[in-house]
């Protein structure tokens, strides 16, 4: 089943249009990541699905059906910046993120502090928060009455490492607990560690989603190295099924179709023309190989 | 109803610059009015001749039923205060894009809309209530036993009440048009100190009094001077008495047009 569906969205800011057209589901108990340069219309989208940003064309569903506040008050969400009366203290502000939400109580009030540690400042006033406290804030709030929906944009924005690291164990822990988790973010390593499915935008348009491993890997890449280098290169210029070869001072890749390199046989093909294979792996490419390799950037 | 007010009061309960300004509203309607009647008291106590003709003149406007126009008068002046309370709440939820949390969270934009209805429609009230108390507490230590028709002029608490949310409910438009708090503000007194006064006085002369059916022109009519004042153009004077009917309906056509362009402008606007 698709927790959300978006089907042909449409906006534009003046002349600018920010989406065109964009179209994907998301599964059930995915973490879906969201990636795309700056302007590339990731927050705008995520600002239509939630209802602050009006579409000029299409339409998103939740839990298959046409979206509506009562469905959002099951969705806990961060957008861009924490938004929070200032005058007001975490639990004050809590408060109100509950009686609109119906979202948790007091005790989950506290208990959500407690995860993002910031239980001992529970009673300060937001506005003497440093960038990450009101990050932390955000999550929490976003985590209040933990909801099975979760969307957050740019959540590690201003935490520091051992923020970075605690959020992306968090959302491990949720993703294993089965909660749908759908995530804009620039760090790519961040997305490609925690994220099972990807959606790539530019300008406005979609330029390739699905599970992670089916984006990243459109070919088979196996690098290869050996005692002799020079005498490798010369070998592996004739080997079968191989669209290319790469090489480098140490190692040559080579690659073949998606799915079609067996490491077993590369292995004997060298072997049976004199080399001796130090190293063999087959590798995926990284996400930001990728990301770049499709943003152009 | 309750839900969105239980809401309202927790973003509010905590807010030190709403308690200081609800304070100084509360201070200054018995302040203001308080002025008056010590000034006109001090300038007819004594027995000197000229008191005496003054007293004369003017008879006592902080007297029942007169006191009913009176206060409703001289409190319409003082409406920016409690559109500085209402043009804050609006624009901080600007300032702060919790507008956007809100909706975000489960709220559609007609339940944020409404819950701030809710707000200037308790802003009105307690400056009615003001209002009232003030009208009660000089009335009744003013009027002498002998003076029957003491709630005559009493329908002035539907008039000033009007006006107020009217004029509320206009300071309301202009926050969610212009989204800052001194920007708004700054228009609001703006237009309808200047471009407000300046029109209707333009009007009154080349255009057959239309500055009648301004935004706020047509609800400052419901609160015409006191009577003393009236003396010095009789005529005028009974022409706005005749008019009041006619500028109340002005007034809810006003209200009811002010608060269909919120919900409108809302349900449009990207937040």
């Amino acid at each position: 089943m698709s927790i959300l569906k978006v089907n042909q969205l449409v906006k534009s800011y003046g002349k600018v249009q920010a989406l065109k057209g964009v179209s994907f589901e998301v599964p059930e108990g995915a973490v879906f990541g969201i990636l795309g340069p700056n302007g590339s219309g990731k927050t705008t989208m995520l600002s239509i699905i939630l209802d602050v940003l009006n579409a000029d064309a299409g339409s998103y569903e939740w839990f298959g059906k046409p979206a509506s506040p009562d469905l959002r008050k099951h969705i806990g969400s961060l957008l861009e910046t924490p938004n929070f009366y200032h005058y007001l203290s975490a639990v004050n502000n809590l408060k109100v993120t509950n009686s609109i939400s119906g979202r948790g109580d007091l005790v989950a009030i506290d208990a959500v502090l407690q995860k993002v540690k910031l239980f001992e400042r529970r009673k300060s006033r937001f506005s003497t928060y440093s960038l990450g406290m009101k990050q932390r804030l955000a999550i929490a709030a976003a985590l209040l009455g933990d909801p099975k929906i979760l969307v957050l944009d740019e959540p590690t924005n201003g935490l520091d490492p051992v923020g970075i690291m605690e959020i992306r164990e968090l959302i491990g822990e949720l993703s294993k607990k089965g909660h749908t988790i759908i995530m804009a973010s620039h760090l790519l390593d961040e997305v490609e560690k925690v994220c099972t499915h990807v959606a790539i935008l530019k300008t406005g348009n979609l330029v390739t989603h699905g599970p992670v491993h089916d984006v990243l890997v459109d070919e088979d890449i196996v690098e290869i190295g050996a005692a002799d280098i020079h005498l490798l290169k010369q070998v592996v210029k004739d080997i079968p099924g191989a669209i290319q070869q790469v090489s480098t001072d140490q190692f040559v890749q080579l690659y073949f179709a998606k799915g079609s390199a067996r490491l077993a046989d590369i292995n004997q093909f060298c072997f049976n023309n004199g080399i001796v294979l130090t190293h063999l792996t087959l590798k995926r490419k990284r996400l930001e190989e990728k990301f770049f390799e499709l943003t152009n950037n | 109803m309750f839900h969105l007010l239980k809401t309202e009061w927790l973003k509010i309960k905590n807010y030190p610059g709403f308690w200081w300004i609800m304070a100084v509203t509360i201070l200054s309607y018995p302040g203001i009015n308080g002025i008056f009647y010590v000034t006109y008291k001090q300038q007819t106590a004594n027995e000197k001749t000229a008191a005496k003709m003054i007293k004369m003149l003017i008879g006592n406007p902080f007297e029942f039923p007169e006191v009913f126009r009176t206060v409703a008068f001289s409190s319409s002046l003082f409406i920016t205060i409690p559109a500085i309370l209402v043009i804050m709440l609006i624009t901080n939820e600007y300032t702060y894009k919790t507008n956007r949390q809100n909706i975000i969270d489960g709220w559609s934009r007609n339940e944020f809309i409404i819950a701030k209805f809710y707000n200037v429609v308790i802003v009105s009230l307690i400056v009615i209530a003001l209002y009232i108390l003030v009208t009660l507490g000089i009335g009744f230590s003013t009027t002498g036993s002998g003076v029957a028709n003491r709630f005559e002029l009493a329908h002035y608490v539907g008039y000033y009440s009007l006006q107020v949310f009217a004029q509320l409910s206009f300071a309301f438009l202009l926050g969610i048009l212009i989204k800052r708090a001194f920007i708004a503000l700054g228009t609001f007194i703006f237009y309808k100190i200047i471009v407000e006064n300046i029109g209707a006085a333009f009007m009154i002369k080349y255009a057959n009094d239309a500055g009648r059916f301004l935004p706020t022109e047509s609800s400052d009519r419901l609160t015409p001077i006191p009577a003393f004042l009236g003396k010095l153009d009789a005529d005028s004077y009974q022409k706005a008495l005749s008019l009041l009917n006619q500028q109340a309906f002005i007034t809810v056509g006003y209200i009811i047009l002010f608060w269909g362009l919120v919900f409108w402008i809302y349900k449009k606007r990207d937040l």
